[in-house]
C-alpha cells in the first residue's frame, strides 16, 4: 500500500476547501498534542521501570503489589520534581 | 466524492486521506517505539550472557517481562493523562512535560 510511510504523496492538496484545510490544521494539531503525551509515556515508563521493577530476572508478567504502586508514584514524584525544577528556573531568571 | 470518511477502502476525499495517513503515522510510531523499549529491557533483563542459543528460561523471561512492560506501560498511561486533565482543569497553562 502506497499510504503507509510515505509522505501526503498522492493526497491532491489543491482541491481542499477553506474549510477543510482549517478542519485538518486543528486535527493535525490534536494529533501532534497526542503524539507528544505518548512520547512522555515512552519516557515516563523507561524511567520508572528501571526504578520499580527490581534488576534481573523476570518470572512473573504481572505488575505485584508493590510495583504497580511504586510506578504510579514514580509518574506523580516525577512530575512534581520537574514543577521543582521548573519553579526554580523561573526564580532565577 | 465518497467525504464523510465513510468506511470505504480508500478514500478518494483528500481531507480523509490526510488524517487517515496522519493517524496510521502516528500508531506505527508509537507501535515502534513500544518494540524498541521492550527490546532494551527485556534484553538487558532476561540475557545477561548471550550463549550459542535463547535458553527456555530466557525465553520465558522475555515473555513475562513484555507482558511486565506492557502493564507498567498501561499504569503510567491512565496515571499520566488522569495527571495532565486533573491539572489542566484547575487553572489553565500547564506544560505537558
Amino acid at each position: 500500500m502506497d499510504t503507509l510511510g510515505g509522505g501526503l504523496g498522492n493526497a491532491d492538496l489543491t482541491k481542499l476547501s477553506d474549510r477543510d484545510k482549517q478542519e485538518l490544521q486543528q486535527f493535525v494539531m490534536n494529533e501532534s498534542q497526542k503524539a507528544r503525551i505518548q512520547s512522555s509515556i515512552h519516557s515516563l515508563t523507561d524511567t520508572c521501570f528501571r526504578k520499580c521493577i527490581p534488576a534481573g530476572n523476570v518470572k512473573n508478567g504481572k505488575l505485584d503489589k508493590y510495583e504497580e504502586p511504586c510506578m504510579r508514584q514514580c509518574v506523580d514524584r516525577f512530575l512534581d520534581a520537574n514543577m521543582v525544577v521548573l519553579k526554580e528556573l523561573e526564580r532565577l531568571r | 466524492m465518497d467525504s464523510l470518511g465513510g468506511m470505504g477502502s480508500f478514500p478518494s476525499d483528500p481531507k480523509t486521506q490526510i488524517m487517515r495517513q496522519v493517524q496510521q503515522e502516528a500508531a506505527m510510531q508509537n507501535a515502534r517505539m513500544l518494540v524498541e523499549k521492550l527490546n532494551e529491557h527485556c534484553f538487558e533483563r532476561c540475557v545477561p550472557k548471550p550463549g550459542t542459543s535463547l535458553s527456555k528460561g530466557e525465553e520465558g523471561c522475555v515473555t513475562s517481562c513484555m507482558e511486565k512492560y506492557m502493564g507498567a506501560w498501561n499504569t503510567v498511561s491512565k496515571q499520566y493523562v488522569a495527571r495532565i486533565q486533573r491539572e489542566s482543569a484547575q487553572g489553565g497553562a500547564v506544560q505537558n512535560l
